[in-house]
């Protein structure tokens, strides 16, 4: 028993001797498990893409770049868990992740504690930079998102009535509340605020609801999954009203789940594969390649976190601690990212053009008045 | 729009009954609660999935394959993991039913992949007002085959010797054995019966929702257990009354409280009736 228990920690020890000596390693926190694992596998593969192109191109001065993937299962205590292996795994430089904005929130306190970065791909909720200077987002918050989409409905759609469906957690409940806000400043009535709970799969009840009060638009705060079976159920409740909501519902997946149904969805994106834009355009052909499917947006973002970690990592001069990261993370000006250029605020915030989408013919068109 | 709610609601009350009659079956024979039971309804559901989206078979005669499957999955499910525990103490197979489960979920997992999945029926899922109520064609369907899997059920317990194996059974095990009654095979018979009613569940919701992923037998899986409770647990009409009731007073509650605490409303009644009908609503007393 002693001998295997003394050869089990010389192994330990060889072993994070070698690690300190080799490779440096990311941490993603994502859900690859459970009713989010859709978004956390291509967050994954996001990932794994924009490493194995920085590893091919001879990585960091020759050392190469890896990850550790840790399954959040979309549960805040499981991402409290992740978060605190990989505040003590001393190989792990930053952390992407993780994908809801309750977990990201829920791991904020460690990370910041023990001052690596957490850098979210998607995490779109006002409060989760405020926790501490070590967190990072890439995508724009709800409090610019929100009124965009109101105005994309109120101006360009001439819509006056709108009831709002949201999914009951914290980056749903302020995605409706900013939606709500705008859509009101602009003139326009909201007719019925509906909720409902994660994992919700049957909304015909609140869909009844709604349709006797009528409104002209229906604004949507959930994932495309969702919102494929909330299209479907509209239709065989003999719901005709147009449906618009965040680039979480930017998915070809959306319109393979939903068919017809989703025809004439409107949405917003930060990233839309058939632009012009020749970064977008290299990034689509590897991804297909590598894949065999069209990346939707949050492969997009975290294909884009990893790469600005990795810009950030390059600008390091000399050795490379957690704290460097977050320093050169802050340097960053106008990183070229397939969901557009990309700086950080004083905030950690980042500003992005968004594109107006609507589904026309079975596929994602710009919207264009 | 309160006529349009109870339609709603019938119909996913109705597939709750029929995932708690498999519930109720295997308890009652075995007292055991098959947490398994919810996945049988995934992996049924994926079969017919599998059959229409891949091999482009007829939809009703993947249905009556999936039953198929889901009643043969039962059998080995029995056979493997239930069998060698029987004269275990009751908490083991009880920890294997977790184990199947979570066996299960993961094997969808690794072979559909996690995301959702729909298949289309452009027929079942189109639907026609009637007196200002919108009525799916699926949702007849899930009336008809529902009433017919349940008469179907009644016929089998009632009209044949397995049925009367099975009633025997639940009543005393070691007596029956004693009588002569062939102990193993029944209870794998009563597996399959009950699978294959769990496996159809899930087909007729993975359709009437067009979403199919591995996780879709969790939270039927756990109504059907309220259903179940609600009908006194070993009560195959109890347990259908008790899925009807759960799917109307989800559904209103969704409708005019607010959808954010439907869930929550159908554990309240599970509280409410462990407290005031222990022996569920239609329940007669167990000895013990």
């Amino acid at each position: 028993m002693k001998k295997i228990l003394i050869s089990l920690l010389l192994f330990v020890f060889a072993f994070s001797a070698y690690a300190m000596a080799g490779d440096l390693y990311f941490g993603l926190s994502a859900p690859l498990t459970g009713d989010y694992a859709q978004y956390g596998e291509v967050f994954k593969k996001g990932v794994e893409l924009a490493l194995e192109e920085f590893n091919e191109k001879g990585g960091l001065n020759g050392t190469k770049i890896k990850l550790i993937a840790m399954d959040s299962k979309g549960d805040p205590k499981e991402a409290a868990n992740i978060a605190q292996k990989f505040v003590m795994d001393k190989r792990i430089i930053a952390e992407i992740g993780d994908f809801t904005s309750t977990c990201c929130l829920a791991a904020a306190p460690i990370y910041q504690r023990a001052g690596l970065v957490q850098l979210s791909p998607t995490s779109s909720h006002p409060d989760f930079t405020k926790q501490g200077d070590y967190m990072f987002r890439n995508i724009v918050t709800q409090e610019a998102e929100g009124p965009y989409i109101a105005a994309y409905a109120y101006k360009d759609l001439g819509k006056k009535r709108a009831a709002v469906i949201y999914i009951q957690n914290d980056w749903g409940i302020v995605a409706k509340d900013n939606f709500i806000k705008g859509f009101k400043k602009l003139g326009g009535t909201i007719v019925a605020e509906e909720k409902f709970n994660p994992g919700t799969k049957d909304y015909t009840n609140i869909l009844t609801k709604i349709k006797g009060k009528n409104p002209d638009i229906i604004y949507i705060a959930m994932m495309y999954s969702e919102a494929a079976l909330l299209a479907k159920q509209m239709k065989k409740l003999g719901m005709d009203v147009p449906l618009i909501g965040t680039g979480a519902l930017y998915s070809p997946k959306l319109i393979e789940l939903g068919g017809d149904a989703v025809e004439g969805l409107y949405c917003t994106s930060s990233f839309y594969p058939y632009s012009d834009n020749p970064v977008v355009k290299s990034f689509v052909e590897k991804y297909k390649a590598k894949y065999g499917q069209i990346p939707n947006m949050f492969a997009a973002q975290a294909y884009d976190a990893a790469g600005l970690l990795l810009a950030a990592l390059k600008s390091i001069n000399g050795k490379i601690t957690r704290k460097k990261v977050k320093e050169a993370l802050e340097a960053i000006k106008d990183y070229p990212g397939v969901t557009g250029l990309t700086t950080f605020d004083k905030n950690h915030n980042v500003k992005k053009q968004l594109t107006k989408l609507v589904v026309k013919n079975g596929d994602f068109v710009e919207f264009k008045k | 729009m309160f006529g349009q709610q109870i339609v709603n609601g019938l119909a996913l009350g109705l597939t709750y009954s029929l995932t708690a009659i498999g519930f109720t079956l295997i308890f009652g024979v075995l007292g055991l609660i098959n947490f398994a039971h919810g996945e049988v309804y995934m992996m049924g559901a994926f079969i017919a999935f599998t059959l229409v989206a891949f091999l482009g078979v007829n939809y009703f005669v993947a249905f009556l394959l999936a039953i198929a499957f889901s009643g043969l999955m039962g059998y080995f499910l029995e056979l493997i993991a239930f069998r060698p525990l029987r004269n275990a103490i009751p908490e083991a197979t009880l920890i294997a039913t977790l184990g199947v489960s979570t066996f299960l979920k993961e094997f969808a997992n690794i072979i559909w992949g996690p995301e959702v999945h729909t298949i289309n029926t452009p027929f079942l899922s189109s639907s026609f007002a009637l007196g200002g109520i919108q009525i799916s064609v699926i949702q007849i369907v899930i009336l008809i085959v529902s009433v017919l899997l349940m008469w179907g059920l009644q016929l089998i317990l009632y009209k044949t010797k397995t049925g009367y194996a099975i009633r025997a059974i639940s009543q005393d095990m070691g007596a029956s054995y004693l009588m002569g009654v062939n102990v193993d095979n029944t209870i794998a018979m009563t597996f399959v019966i009950g699978s294959a009613l769990g496996g159809a569940a899930g087909v007729l919701m993975g359709t009437y929702y067009g979403a199919f992923y591995p996780t879709m037998g969790y939270m039927p899986g756990l109504k059907a257990f309220v259903a179940m409770v609600l009908g006194g647990l070993t009560s195959i009409p109890g347990a259908v009354i008790g899925g009807i009731i759960l799917g109307i007073s989800e559904t209103l509650a969704g409708a005019y409280i607010s959808a954010g605490v439907q869930d929550a409303i159908s554990f309240l009644i599970l509280i409410l009736i462990l407290l005031f009908f222990p022996q569920g609503l239609s329940g007669k007393k167990r000895s013990a």
